[in-house]
């Protein structure tokens, strides 16, 4: 039997709708830019990277958790503590690198907490995670008040999100590496085989021999810890640390770059580079 | 009879891709017949079925009701001139009332969306005092006896004044005494000019309640008979084939090794679930086939499933080459050397949309593990291997495996576990929906298996299969484990009288 026998239109109609976003992404450029011509300076678009960063970054690492067919709702709240117990490590006169931990481990135990809840408890993502965003939010006001919190004087923490390395912002290379990393990891570790495994079909993941809920939990993490992340890199950008930063919203544009980027919302196989693509468009149509 | 056919379905062809599922297929109910319909997993009984109730268009053929020409494929056509189709699952709604569920999705209404709830029970009561049928009408359906419940969606098929009623493995569910209930409700039914088709494949049924009798045998209909003309090892005969018959059992007699190498692999005590099974005991050898039958329903796969740690059973012992074992997961069980192959395939056993090199390396991740990364290089040497020693096709490992025909599926299933080399494999109802030339193969490689020593635990409904395949056959009846023969030893008519007695 011949391979080719089984090349079905759907391989052609794959092949458009694989450039589909590019083309988008152009067109949009095309007209904001004949409507208005600032849209293609440069302070606009290092402004449009500014955002896709932050977007960038959250989306990545919560592409895991839609391939397994959940949901990560609390990324915004974990934004703002993020910056919150960063500013407060900061002003404690913490060392760099324990100011960057503390904020990452906000995000990744409350990822943690929720991929428990999900995986152990067998709770529906949107429920444990819409909860999560709810107490989040609240501990972070708890924690940080209604007042803006200045990071001044802190150079090491501005460079993260204001520096420029190379003539490009700082943050653009966080994003690349984060890329980069889980990109990695999707394609060349067990763990992302395993992931899409879960994402395609959970029971036989399990009766594979697989800890499917370890795998589930741990992939929570990795969305929570991408959240914290961001935070830190927003905190320093702007230079404040607030409870309410990463609004409402925050989490959808993350579930739409990771959609937009070909990641199935049912749980599947998702083609990571496209990821970038689908946070570029959302950039540049929210900036328009 | 002089009467006309209430339906009658004339050359049915259906051809899937390469895959031929009927051929010619003809099949006559007239007014208070009850018709059986018999043959083997994949003789094309289903897709028949299909055909009658417009599921599926026949790619040649015709169908006529009452002498008319039908529309083929069109399944709202067929219930509307009378044709309905009782499936093995129930279709019903259990947390509604009986009446709602004779009712679902076409209640006479009072206009503006409100249901006429007076005439609804008027016309339901009418329809079970015609029948003589004994149901509360407010009762929710999921507090009702299986029998029951089969019962409502038989008079949901009359309430739409269905002339045909297809009942497809109608008791699969349903215990011995329920079963002469379900047959005295066809009685009644015939007596009312009703016709049945009732496909089973439990000949004792068959031969108790039906009139006449369609044999079906790859995708063709071999024979047709009043079941008063004919007797039952003929009727075996013709659904397995005289060649067939004649050649898998002198194949399998040739290489029987009840017992395999005399070596103990698993070994199960009194293994118990409270409300499943009960003190099942037996040994599985190294080197042996050993293939458990019974009915669906007998609680075959929930045993099969304690042993792989999917499952737990509540007491007994179980011994895994004489240490004991009690697995928590499968990861486990398979830690142990034991592979599963589940029976439904697309829901339990394979991942759809990523490839067969993905899929033949689900179970062995771990071997592929350079560092941190995977090996892909290894990973899709291995799938080449285990691709071509199955002879998979395509030979394209990077093809998704949704792309393949079930026994392709099925093989990649099953070579998974080969990468592995397990010292016992278990696999649950392996060659349901794969045509006969992929099952071919697949008792091959399972024979190979036994050659090199595995000990190779096979749950099947289908006794040809049993027969072919088995060194050892076990008969499993509502949860327990009545029988374990050397295959030599007993033939298809003791063991079809033995499942068919102990459900009577």
């Amino acid at each position: 039997m011949s391979a080719g026998g089984l090349v079905t239109p759907s391989h052609t109609k794959g092949r458009i709708a694989a450039n589909a976003l590019p083309i988008a992404i152009l067109a949009i450029v095309v007209v904001f830019s004949a409507a208005e011509p600032a849209f293609l300076s440069p302070d606009n678009l290092i402004g449009i990277v500014r955002q896709v960063v932050l977007v960038g970054i959250m989306a990545t690492c919560t592409t895991f958790v839609i391939m397994t067919g959940g949901v990560d709702l609390s990324v915004g709240p974990v934004l703002a503590s993020a910056g919150l117990v960063s500013f407060y490590a900061l002003d404690s006169g913490a060392p760099l690198a324990l100011v960057i931990l503390a904020g990452l481990s906000v995000g990744a135990l409350v990822g943690l907490v929720n991929g428990a809840a999900v995986a152990f408890l067998e709770l529906p993502p949107i429920i444990v995670t819409l909860a999560m965003l709810s107490i989040v939010r609240g501990s972070a006001l708890m924690l940080g008040g209604p007042e803006q919190h200045l990071i001044r004087d802190q150079p090491q923490y501005s460079f993260i999100g204001a520096g420029n390395l190379f003539g490009l912002p700082f943050p653009i290379y966080i994003f690349a590496l984060v890329a980069i990393a889980l990109i990695l990891v999707q394609r060349r570790t067990p763990l992302g085989l395993l992931v899409a495994a879960i994402g395609d079909n959970e029971r036989a993941a399990y009766l594979s021999g697989h800890r499917t809920r370890q795998t589930k939990t741990l992939v929570y993490a990795i969305s929570g810890f991408g959240a914290a992340l961001a935070g830190i890199i927003q905190s320093s950008q702007v230079h404040t640390a607030l409870a309410t930063y990463g609004p409402f919203g925050t989490e959808l544009d993350a579930i739409a770059a990771v959609v937009l980027g070909g990641t199935s919302i049912m749980g599947a196989w998702a083609p990571s580079r496209a990821r970038c693509s689908g946070c570029s468009s959302l950039g540049s149509s929210t900036t328009g | 009879m002089t009467d006309r056919p209430l339906i009658r379905g004339v050359g049915l062809t259906k051809v899937y891709g390469h895959l031929v599922a009927l051929r010619d297929a003809n099949l006559t109910v007239m007014p208070g017949e009850a018709r059986g319909l018999i043959g083997s997993n994949g003789a094309g009984k289903s897709t028949l079925i299909k055909i009658l109730t417009g599921a599926v268009a026949p790619t040649r053929g015709a169908v006529e009701i009452a002498g008319e020409a039908a529309p083929l494929g069109d399944p709202k056509e067929m219930i509307r001139r009378g044709v309905a189709c009782i499936y093995q699952h129930a279709n019903l709604a259990p947390a509604m009332s009986v009446l709602d569920n004779i009712f679902l999705g076409r209640q006479p209404t009072l206009g503006f969306g409100f249901v006429d709830r007076a005439r609804q029970r008027r016309e339901a009561v009418a329809l079970i005092e015609r029948h003589g049928v004994d149901l509360d009408l407010d009762a929710p359906v999921g507090s009702l006896p299986t029998v029951k419940q089969k019962e409502v969606e038989i008079m949901k098929a009359l309430a739409l004044d269905a002339r045909v009623i297809l009942m497809d493995e109608p008791t699969g569910w349903l215990a011995a005494s329920e079963v002469a209930k379900l047959h005295a409700t066809i009685r009644t039914l015939k007596s009312q000019g009703v016709g049945v088709v009732y496909i089973s494949h439990v000949l004792d049924e068959v031969f108790a309640v039906c009139d006449t009798l369609t044999i079906m045998r790859d995708g063709r209909t071999v024979a047709e008979s009043r079941v008063a003309d004919i007797d039952r090892p003929h009727v075996v005969h013709l659904m397995v084939g005289e060649k067939l018959a004649r050649e898998s059992e002198a194949a399998g007699r040739e290489k029987r090794r009840p017992r395999g190498s005399g070596e103990i692999r698993l070994s199960a005590r009194n293994l118990t679930k409270r409300g499943v099974f009960k003190d099942v005991s037996f040994d599985l050898y190294a080197g042996e086939v050993f293939c458990i039958t019974g009915l669906i329903g007998s609680k075959r796969t929930e045993l099969v499933r304690t042993l792989f740690g999917s499952d737990r059973f509540d007491s007994g012992a179980l011994e895994v080459d004489g240490r004991p074992a009690s697995f928590a997961a499968p990861a486990h069980a398979i830690a142990r050397g034991i592979g599963f192959v589940p029976e439904d395939r697309r829901r339990e056993g394979l991942m759809l949309e990523m490839t067969m090199t993905e899929n033949l390396a689900m179970a062995t991740l771990d071997r592929f593990r350079r560092g941190l990364l995977m090996s892909q290089r290894g990973m899709s040497e291995a799938g080449r291997r285990v691709i071509s020693s199955l002879s998979i096709q395509p030979p394209d490992g990077t093809k998704p495996v949704n792309l393949l025909s079930g026994g392709n599926q099925q093989k990649v299933l099953v070579g998974k576990w080969l990468v592995r080399a397990p010292h016992i494999l278990i696999l649950d109802e392996p060659t349901v929906g794969v045509d006969v030339g992929a099952k071919a193969e697949i008792y091959a490689i399972l024979r190979r298996e036994r050659d090199s020593g595995a000990a190779v635990l096979v749950v099947s409904s289908d006794l040809e299969e049993v027969m072919t395949l088995a060194d050892r056959i076990a008969v499993m009846v509502s949860g327990r484990l009545v029988a374990v023969h050397d295959a030599d030893a007993i033939g298809i008519d003791d063991l079809v009288r033995e499942i068919g007695m102990a459900a009577a």
